[in-house]
């Protein structure tokens, strides 16, 4: 093993666990969401996308601080998220699971066309922070945007954490999540529950897409099918309706990712990574914190 | 009283409006990505056909056999640069009055596309579809030979290429070695660096020092550019899309990159680099054969601008289709009725076939014998936030 290959090695791993926070990022909000409604969102990363959209839309409007964008995107994401909920889960009837389901992909397919159709399908300068710092250990380079994304990400896990194990708020998603039944004869309003973890989770997939934006300067609709992509990748290593599975899968794709394009190169990278989820979905198709306790 | 003042107004109108009614107009179809993430492309081509067409007929329209003016008229059908989708479309096409149509926008979709078209004329044994194209973004070499329906009017990369290495080699005589980032899932970015640029970069005696690849959707192009810095080479040639582009651009920068001369893929020398990443594109040289450099490309310019489109390489070979086919339609005599389609598709397609040469925005285009043609062309590079001619191999 020569010696710039091993630093290579290093430096994709560094590279990889960085960015992979992002899709840590848009895997707990897969999570979060079939955590407390035992359904898939499948409109999540186009919805991200468009609230990231909406950040960069406030800053031509009025020029604004890169952390501003990033709140506003944050934000925007939020809210597309609520109206995601209104449309494709709060009426479709709870017999038919499949119905969300596929209203889901049918929003990720209207949301899609709709943010190609505004932006004519170009590509847009995103603001990042820290574009040019790095910090040098050796011959290994730590990208002083790529570390701001991973504080960002994991900033945004911490306040989730904090938000579910220390509120109200998170003590009554957690009950909605492992029995909705008693949870609403306790008086839980288990439909303002889910109304909140879509707009938790949007703002979490807001976060994750400014981010991917900010780490590659550059904001395109193509990043819409990448994201789900991999926050459904991410799931199902980490185990749907684990959090700390989301973390842990995104920063193993993010690694896999990097390191086997490097090994095998760009065209065979992916063919790796697939390999990983069928090996989960065939030998530990849980994942690796999935739930395996059934609820009401 | 009241009924007969109605009756006569009634008539008035109705003898004002006969001459509209009796108006023939002549439909040329466009056809491409207009939405998707391409859909920018088709856009363009779309506002370069309407724009074109409100020029030829506020000058009076087209000429018919029986010496009637005839007006044209145009639609733009959206394929979503998917090869299916553009079989179906041209299909749809050919179900209606379309006298041609210009398209597609994607190689992937013309291919495959120009397959379903009568390879020979003339060939009784061949049931394919006998439906004259006139191409004007697709821009992969050789498609045209797949048809003798079919016409293009892409610009050659292999010469343009091949004329943009020699210049590099006469204008920087130190650059040496090359290094090439290639958007390796789309047909057009790998043809044109392993085929176009790569071969003409050591025809013209450049070492290829390494080759970075990545993939249409990828956010990180962090392993690509570290090979680059260690290669430290004197041109870095980036044949790839806008998104990737402006990544793998913005990388390099991150990673003080700073080569002697940056290359560009054709399809980038458009508004949408500049708009994604104008400072970290700045230099990037790009063959291109439409730039605003004389009244006539100006004026073509302004006019797609005013539709609401933006005039490049690509949309510009639209606004010329136009031109042509108003030109080839005055010489062959069509009828422009519905019982005339058929062999009026014909007419223009012997017409376009009998070609030599036309006049294009920059100059005089070559028409070939197999339905391809070879364009003026220029180089541009990025300044500005602008593109600049760096340099005019035509003056």
């Amino acid at each position: 093993m020569d010696y710039y290959f091993f630093i290579d090695l290093i430096q994709s791993l560094v590279d990889g666990l960085l960015f992979g926070t992002t899709y840590a990022l848009i895997g707990i909000g897969f999570t979060l969401i079939f955590g407390v409604m035992r359904k898939l969102n499948l409109a999540y990363g186009a919805a991200a996308l468009a609230g990231t959209y909406v950040g960069l839309a406030a800053a031509f409007v009025t020029p604004l601080p890169p952390i501003l964008v990033f709140f506003v995107s944050a934000l925007g994401s939020g809210v597309i998220g609520y109206i995601v909920y209104l449309g494709c889960f709060r009426y479709t009837p709870s017999s038919h699971p499949m119905a969300a389901l596929l209203a889901s992909v049918g929003m990720l397919l209207f949301i899609d066309e709709l943010v190609i159709h505004l932006s004519h399908g170009m590509p847009y300068p995103y603001p990042s922070v820290l574009r040019n710092a790095e910090i040098t250990l050796g011959e290994i380079w730590i990208r002083g945007d790529l570390l701001f994304v991973f504080g960002i990400c994991v900033l945004s896990m911490v306040i989730l954490y904090w938000l579910l194990y220390r509120t109200s708020l998170g003590l009554a998603t957690r009950a909605v999540s492992q029995q909705p039944r008693a949870a609403q004869l306790c008086g839980i309003p288990t439909g303002q529950v889910n109304a909140l973890t879509f707009v938790i989770s949007g703002v979490l997939g807001g976060t994750a897409g400014a981010m991917t934006a900010a780490a590659v300067g550059v904001l395109s609709p193509i990043i819409a099918m990448s994201l789900t992509t991999k926050g459904l990748i991410v799931v199902v290593i980490g185990g749907l309706g684990s959090i700390p599975g989301a973390i842990i899968g995104g920063l193993m794709v993010g690694a896999a990712e990097n390191v086997f394009q490097l090994l095998r190169g760009v065209t065979e990278r992916d063919i790796y990574v697939m390999l990983l989820l069928f090996i989960f979905l065939t030998l530990r198709p849980g994942g690796l914190f999935g739930n395996t306790e059934g609820r009401d | 009283m009241k009924l007969k003042n109605f009756a006569a107004a009634s008539i008035v109108t109705m003898m004002a409006a006969m001459p509209a009614l009796a108006e023939t107009t002549i439909k040329i179809a466009g056809f491409g990505a207009s939405s998707g993430v391409v859909g920018i492309f088709g856009q363009n081509s779309s506002a370069a056909m309407q724009a074109a067409v409100e020029k030829i007929n506020a000058e009076g329209g087209v000429t018919l056999a029986n010496g009637s003016k005839a007006m044209l008229e145009t639609e733009y059908y959206d394929d979503r640069c998917n090869a299916e989708e553009g079989i179906s479309v041209l299909r749809r096409i050919a179900t209606t009055n379309a006298a041609i149509a210009v398209g597609p926008t994607c190689s992937n979709v013309a291919e495959p596309l120009f397959g379903i078209l009568q390879a020979k004329v003339d060939d009784a044994g061949d049931t394919g579809l006998q439906f004259p194209i006139f191409t004007d973004v697709a821009i992969k070499g050789g498609l045209a030979g797949i048809s003798e329906w079919v016409f293009r009017n892409t610009p050659s990369e292999a010469t343009m290429y091949d004329d943009l290495f020699a210049w590099l080699r006469a204008t920087y005589p130190d650059t040496k070695t090359i290094f090439g980032g290639v958007e390796e899932d789309f047909a057009h970015s790998r043809f044109t660096w392993y085929s176009v640029m790569k071969a003409a970069a050591e025809k013209h005696g450049f070492e290829v020092v390494g080759e970075g690849q990545w993939l249409l959707n990828d956010t990180n192009f962090s392993n690509q550019a570290r090979a680059m810095r260690r290669a430290e080479p004197d041109i870095v040639a980036i044949s790839a899309h806008p998104f990737t582009t402006c990544g793998m651009l913005r990388e390099m920068d991150r990673q003080k990159i700073s080569p002697k001369v940056l290359v560009g893929l054709t399809s980038s020398s458009s508004l949408e680099t500049l708009t994604g990443c104008a400072n970290e594109a700045e230099g990037l040289i790009i063959p291109t054969s439409f730039a605003p450099v004389n009244d006539a490309a100006k004026y073509a310019a302004d006019a797609v601008a005013a539709k609401g489109g933006a005039l490049d390489l690509h949309s510009a070979a639209a606004w010329e289709n136009f031109m042509i086919l108003r030109d080839v339609i005055n010489a062959a005599g069509i009828e422009g009725t519905a019982e005339s389609l058929q062999s009026d598709r014909r007419k223009i397609r012997d017409a376009l076939g009998a070609l030599d040469t036309v006049e294009g925005l920059l100059g005089t285009n070559k028409r070939l014998p197999d339905g391809e043609a070879v364009k003026p062309y220029v180089f541009v590079g990025a300044k500005d936030g602008g593109w600049a001619v760096v340099h005019n191999p035509g003056s």
